[in-house]
């Protein structure tokens, strides 16, 4: 049958093998999740795999964490200005350098350069998480760090660890040398190669049914493509220039005040534009936060995706249409050498997309999302120790168990598996008896937070509450958390959400309540408790459906009392039995009682 | 004569396939009646009995075995008519439920309500107790708490409870305990308790497979029992049997006991189908299923000769669905089929699907409303069908219906209705192919290697076109192809399967503790076989490891070498298997890392068919003047005058050259130019896409 000649858009082949390229990102995926030892990523999908072309540009990215999607291409393009013309056919590299394109120090990322009929085509890109990077204290996200060097990771810009397929033993020497745990570390690594090697080998296949023409014909028409949909949803979106600013939390003695947060966007239909203004941040602290410039990046850019037509391809060719400012040596910008990203994927960048997704909000009803939770606190925390159950060895693992609510929208509510805003309710959740299984220690308890989510007409999904401690030997637990002093903030009348709080039990049962950046040991017996951060309400509660909070209140996600005081809903019936009804009648008083 | 009856009961249509005990089959085919289901398979039954020119009555009381497969499960579920289902858990730990794993598959998108939990947090009861890891309780059972929480399930009038406690894998003391109970205070009242269903760790796959069950068991215990009865009451004397999703059938007993076994059992029988015919048409037994509906694609793997099983089958999407939890046949499912419509989107690309015209108004050429071109209006404007002669002329179809909706997409891309429909029939046919690719890229198999069995009335449209582009040479279309999961019934084992939790690493094997296990499975199994049908000798055993590498947390299916485990030479197999399947399904292996075997499974396989014998080759024929010729489209903007054979023209040994299309009347086969079709002494259709 006829193809049409390449020259020209064909609707129908692109689509082909457009299905294609997405094929094999998710088999890369299922690879990497499969494969890999460490919970984090076998678990808890912290990883994201993506295509790039032989030029560098992003060429697809599906099912990958919204901060991860941005940023492979500045990858790809290190390999290319670091190495050049030695890269050749067998090669990987390693790199996980904030300041050459990676997210952070703790995202390996294995680049397989893909040659077909001896030109390179494609890279492909495996990024993941890991359990552990050799920094100095055992998590991989070092907020004390007051540089990179505090920080301590092994740092690989781009550095080759296979050629001709065979692995450099000398690089696996050294992270065997510095990395806790190595033999979990080595499982991971090799599954990371092994999803980008099985990337390139449906490569060359796809290049060797369609002919080389045939698939730079189609890198074009994908781009094209793409930056097309992108206008096409940036066209729907009236004219405006919307300033949005937040905060991080204080840290300490060393940001008292915490980190504030400032973006401009600047939507222009017309030209099929959107600007993202990041310049007007401080500057760089000394201590873990700081964005690289691919989480800076990609936050913002994962706001504005949030903000739009969910289903516009996230590559190279959509990303066109969205230019982003930042400033070299700012907080959330291009980071000044050496300061530590240690923390760039979470904190700050989860207040960026934030900051972005609540900014359209203000275009008027309908338009953005209210913020959804921040922080990643004691179920998200990175846990280490030794395991009387395997012969002491140690262990070391970030536990993604629950995190934090997701935002109301314009028409749904906020979901309780969101988890963090850069991760979108993308990533899995652990299991409590696998976390108990695989790491000597004990949950107490682990449910939603009744009348926690932010009031809204669509409101936001409660906090989660958690406890646990180890079995036997002492344990550290660190995190980082975020969302502790500033909650997550509703938009157009909706409420803010609750923030997080956490408590340190003793053995006798005394309490006391932690700071947001925990480092902690805890001795048996002793657990900390405490509950995540939910989201931000959208629009006004007194206008939500009652039917709506009547099924919250019958389903324990509200009580009654807020049901009444801020939703304005009042019913007859007992929960206890499900007689529970509307009132309407006192519903519609209270509801006019309350605007009035 | 002895006839066995297998009864397969879709949404729509009841499909029943009569064996006669020598090799000969008839497939009858009604409606199905879900007020009660067994008027339709009355019907159904009676067709088949017309072709076998006997007397419904005489069929039935001359029948041995009847294999009755349902949806009645399913439709519960996705009806949500189950029955009230109490959710008793441990405390502290409501949410199990609602968290599922977590996931989603777009990230930006924010327009849906997070899903409802199986079984309402409303519906939840906490129990004061908790299991350790370690199978010892740190906080032990609290009975007075206990008979309060059943004083409120009975109070509240919950017709069945779902019972799952953390760690009840590594100590069932507090589920038995909580079972004691129920049947003290409430005497009678189905439940289901998670460590006898789903042995399995990872809390949310047992819990939601332990409330699935449980909520099933008032329903389908009335449903099994009333069709029992029906049938004796209609004269049948024979054994039935039901199929489940474990790949093979059982007792009503049984699925009374655990009926979740009944959710999926139709789509679970294609393999055994699929397996069948490879096997009779000599083309080995490493085969792709593939079953095409209005709506969906379902694709199924069978591996030397076994079928392969998944605990992810997913009820609804995944990630936010309820996943079943137990070891089922994995069949996989995805929204494309003749009802798929085809758009072009903003950015001007060509899509079909994931939206269909589903069965109301369905495709335009239906003629009952519907004006989106769908993937079956494009094999009418193609000519594929005979718009007279359509499910056996039950149903006549609008071309230019049809015409018009493709039209709407010719328009947007500039090219002829005809070259259009072509793209459309491709794009869906690439679609299919994806899903074929996924599964078997999954487990690690080559389809270049394998042999496709095609089903569905609607399979013959592009099942060369998909297979070529797999690159698989060996295709086969049953005669049977629109019945067929009814007709892997026929050829079902019984199955039951024992799990057994043990974690046991092979670097500190306890060789005594893992043979006891065994030895338990076993036994327990030997047990059940006492009861059935079959020849006394004619069964086996096979015993699995779940296993991984230590650290890792998905577990691969591995046989065990070995029945018991005696010296370190056992152990070295073991590990060695493990290597072997982890390097096939991820193509790697770790030699230094130690295995973990989670769970040890017994699956007892009951022959109650033999295998049908790989027929005598047919003598080929070139076949002679078709019936007719009419004009189809295969992507070029002329047509090619097209060979059309009816039933009539068909006899083994038949080579059938492209372009052709052979019309029966449960399916269509088209034969695409430059392929060629041949039929086998057994009547299938074997295709060559080269």
């Amino acid at each position: 049958m006829s193809t049409g000649t390449p020259a020209e858009f064909d609707p129908y082949l692109t689509a082909i093998i457009a299905n294609r390229v997405d094929g094999i990102v998710r088999e890369m995926t299922h690879t990497l999740l499969r494969a890999a030892r460490s919970a984090v990523i076998n678990s808890a999908r912290d990883f994201s795999c993506s295509i790039c072309t032989g030029d560098n540009e992003l060429l697809a990215s599906a099912e990958g964490l919204p901060i991860h999607i941005f940023g492979s291409h500045m990858q790809t393009r290190a390999m290319a200005d670091f190495h050049g013309a030695d890269i050749r056919e067998g090669d990987c590299y390693l790199h996980n350098d904030p300041y050459s394109g990676n997210t952070h120090a703790a995202d390996h990322t294995f680049l397989v350069p893909v040659f077909f009929e001896g030109e390179h085509l494609f890279t492909t890109v495996a990024k993941a998480h890991q359990a552990d990077i050799g920094n100095a204290l055992p998590t991989t996200y070092s907020a004390t760090a007051r540089d990179q060097y505090e920080e301590g990771a092994l740092i690989f810009p781009a550095v080759r660890v296979q050629r001709d397929y065979v692995t450099d033993e000398n690089v696996v020497r050294m992270c065997r040398s510095r990395i806790r745990v190595p033999s979990q570390w080595y499982g991971d690594f090799l599954a990371g190669i092994g999803c980008a090697r099985v990337g390139e080998r449906r490569l060359k296949e796809l290049c060797a049914k369609y002919g080389k023409e045939r698939v730079k014909t189609f890198i074009r028409d994908w781009m094209d493509y793409s930056e097309q949909r992108m206008v096409q949803a940036i066209r729907k979106l009236p004219a405006a220039t919307l300033t949005n600013s937040g905060a991080h939390d204080p840290f300490g003695t060393l940001l008292p005040e915490g980190i504030p947060l400032k973006v401009t966007v600047k939507i222009q239909p017309e030209a099929g534009m959107i600007d993202l203004d990041l310049t007007d941040n401080v500057d760089n602290v000394d201590c873990g936060f700081n964005e690289s410039e691919a989480c800076a990046t990609s936050s913002t850019v994962a706001g504005v995706f949030n903000s739009i037509d969910s289903t516009v391809p996230r590559n190279s060719g959509s990303f066109r249409r969205i230019k982003v400012h930042l400033r070299d040596g700012a907080v959330a910008g291009r980071p000044k050498f050496p300061h530590s990203c240690s923390v760039a994927t979470t904190n700050i960048a989860d207040r960026l997309i934030n900051i972005v997704q609540s900014s359209f909000a203000q275009i008027g009803d309908g338009w953005g999302l209210a913020e959804g939770g921040v922080g990643m606190g004691a179920g998200f925390a990175v846990i280490s120790g030794k395991d009387d159950r395997s012969d002491d060895g140690a262990f070391v693992n970030q536990l993604i168990i629950t995190g934090a609510g997701g935002p109301g929208a314009p028409a749904a509510d906020g979901w309780p598996t969101y988890a963090l805003p850069v991760v979108g309710g993308l990533m899995y959740r652990d299991s409590v008896e696998i976390d108990e299984l695989k790491h000597p220690m004990r949950f107490h308890f682990l449910r939603i937070l009744p009348g926690t989510g932010g009031a809204g007409r669509f409101r936001g999904a409660p906090a989660m509450e958690l406890a646990y401690g180890p079995t036997k030997f002492a344990m550290d637990v660190l995190w980082p958390c975020d969302g502790t002093h500033f909650a997550p903030k509703g938009v157009r009348g909706g409420q803010d959400g609750t923030c997080a709080r956490h408590f340190r039990v003793e053995v006798d049962g005394s309490e006391t309540e932690l700071p947001n950046i925990v480092n902690i040991r805890l001795e048996k017996g002793a657990y900390v408790r405490g509950n995540h951060t939910s989201g931000g309400g959208y629009g006004d509660p007194r206008q939500r459906d009652p039917r709506r909070v009547l099924k919250d209140v019958l389903e324990g996600y509200e009580t009654e009392t807020r049901a009444r005081d801020l939703y304005g809903v009042v019913f007859t019936g007992l929960v206890e039995d499900e007689t529970l009804d509307i009132d309407p009648a006192a519903t519609t008083a209270a509801r006019r009682a309350l605007t009035s | 004569m002895a006839y066995r009856i297998s009864v397969d009961t879709g949404g729509t249509f009841t499909d029943v396939i009569v064996s006669d005990g020598a090799g000969g089959f008839v497939i009858g085919k009604a409606l199905t009646t879900r007020s009660r289901i067994f008027l339709g398979m009355r019907d159904a039954i009676e067709a088949a009995a017309m072709q076998l020119d006997i007397p419904l009555g005489k069929l039935l009381a001359e029948a041995d075995l009847l294999i009755y497969g349902t949806t009645r499960a399913t439709n519960a579920i996705v009806t949500k008519t189950v029955a009230k289902t109490a959710f008793v858990t441990t405390a502290g730990f409501p949410d199990t439920l609602l968290l599922k794993e977590g996931g989603k598959f777009n990230p930006h998108d924010f327009s849906q309500d997070y899903p409802d939990p199986y079984i309402a947090r409303r519906h939840t009861f906490e129990l004061t107790e908790r299991m350790g890891a370690d199978g010892v309780a740190s906080i032990p059972f609290d009975d007075a708490q206990a008979r309060e929480v059943i004083s409120r399930i009975r109070t509240r009038g919950f017709e069945a409870v779902a019972v799952c406690l953390l760690w009840s894998i590594a100590n069932p003391a507090h589920e038995e305990r909580f079972a004691g109970l129920l049947d003290e205070l409430l005497p009678g009242i189905p439940y289901t308790l998670s460590h006898r269903l789903v042995p399995v760790v990872r809390e949310y796959r047992r819990a939601s497979a332990t409330a699935i069950d449980a909520s099933l068991k008032p329903l389908m215990q009335d449903h099994l029992r009333g069709l029992e009865s029906d049938l004796k009451a209609a004269g049948f004397a024979g054994q039935i049997l039901v199929s489940t999703t474990e790949g093979g059938c059982n007792h009503i007993d049984a699925l009374v006991e655990k009926p979740i076994y009944t959710v999926g059992s139709g789509p679970a029988m294609a393999p055994i189908a699929g397996l069948t015919f490879s096997g009779l048409e000599a083309l080995g037994d490493d085969v792709i299923i593939c079953d095409t509906g209005g709506t969906t694609f379902d694709v199924g793997l069978v591996r030397d000769g076994r079928l392969t099983f998944t605990r992810d089958t997913w009820l609804g999407p995944t990630y936010t669905g309820d996943l079943l939890g137990i070891s089922a046949v994995d069949m996989r499912s995805i929204g494309a089929g003749g009802g798929s419509i085809a758009w072009i989107d903003d950015g001007g690309l060509m899509r079909v699907g994931p939206q269909s015209a589903g069965a109301e108004p369905g495709p335009a050429c239906y003629g009952r409303g519907g004006t989106l071109p769908t993937v079956s209006d494009a094999a009418v404007v193609l000519g594929y069908f005979d718009p007279d002669y359509f499910l056996g002329g039950r149903m006549k179809l609008d071309v230019e219906a049809a015409r018009r909706a493709v039209m709407s997409v010719a328009e947007r891309i500039g090219l002829s209705i005809e070259e259009t429909a072509f793209r459309i029939l491709s794009l869906a046919s690439d679609l299919m192919m994806r899903a074929i690719a996924d599964i078997t890229v999954n487990e690690g198999v080559n389809p270049r290697e394998s042999t496709i069995v095609a089903g569905g009335g609607a399979a013959g449209i592009n099942i060369m076109t998909i297979a070529k582009e797999l690159g698989c040479e060996r295709v086969i279309l049953p005669k049977v192809a629109s019945a067929l999961s009814a007709s892997g019934m026929q050829f079902a084992d019984i199955v039951a399967e024992e799990t057994a939790s043990l974690v046991t690493l092979t670097n500190r094997f306890d060789a005594a503790a893992v043979n006891e296990v065994l030895a338990g499975l076993e036994a327990r199994l030997e047990t059940f076989r006492a009861v059935l049908p079959g020849e006394k000798d004619a069964y086996r055993i096979d015993l699995v490891a779940e296993a991984r590498y230590l650290g890792q947390v998905w577990e691969l299916d591995t046989q065990l070498p070995v029945r018991r485990f005696t010296g370190d030479a056992d152990r070295l197999a073991l590990v060695e298997a493990f290597h072997q399947v982890h390097e096939r399904v991820f193509a790697v292996r770790d030699p230094g890392s130690p295995v973990e075997v989670v769970n040890w499974k017994a699956r007892l396989v009951v022959h109650l068919a033999k295998p049908p014998e790989p027929a005598v080759v047919a003598t080929r024929v070139e076949a002679g003047a078709p019936t007719a010729r009419r004009d189809c489209f295969f992507g070029d903007r002329t047509p090619l005058p097209t060979a059309i054979y009816k039933a009539a023209d068909i006899a083994p040994g038949l080579v059938i050259a492209g372009p052709a299309i052979v019309e029966e009347p449960t399916t269509t086969l088209v034969v695409y130019p430059g392929m060629s079709a041949e039929v086998s002494a057994s009547g299938n259709y074997l295709l060559r896409t080269a």
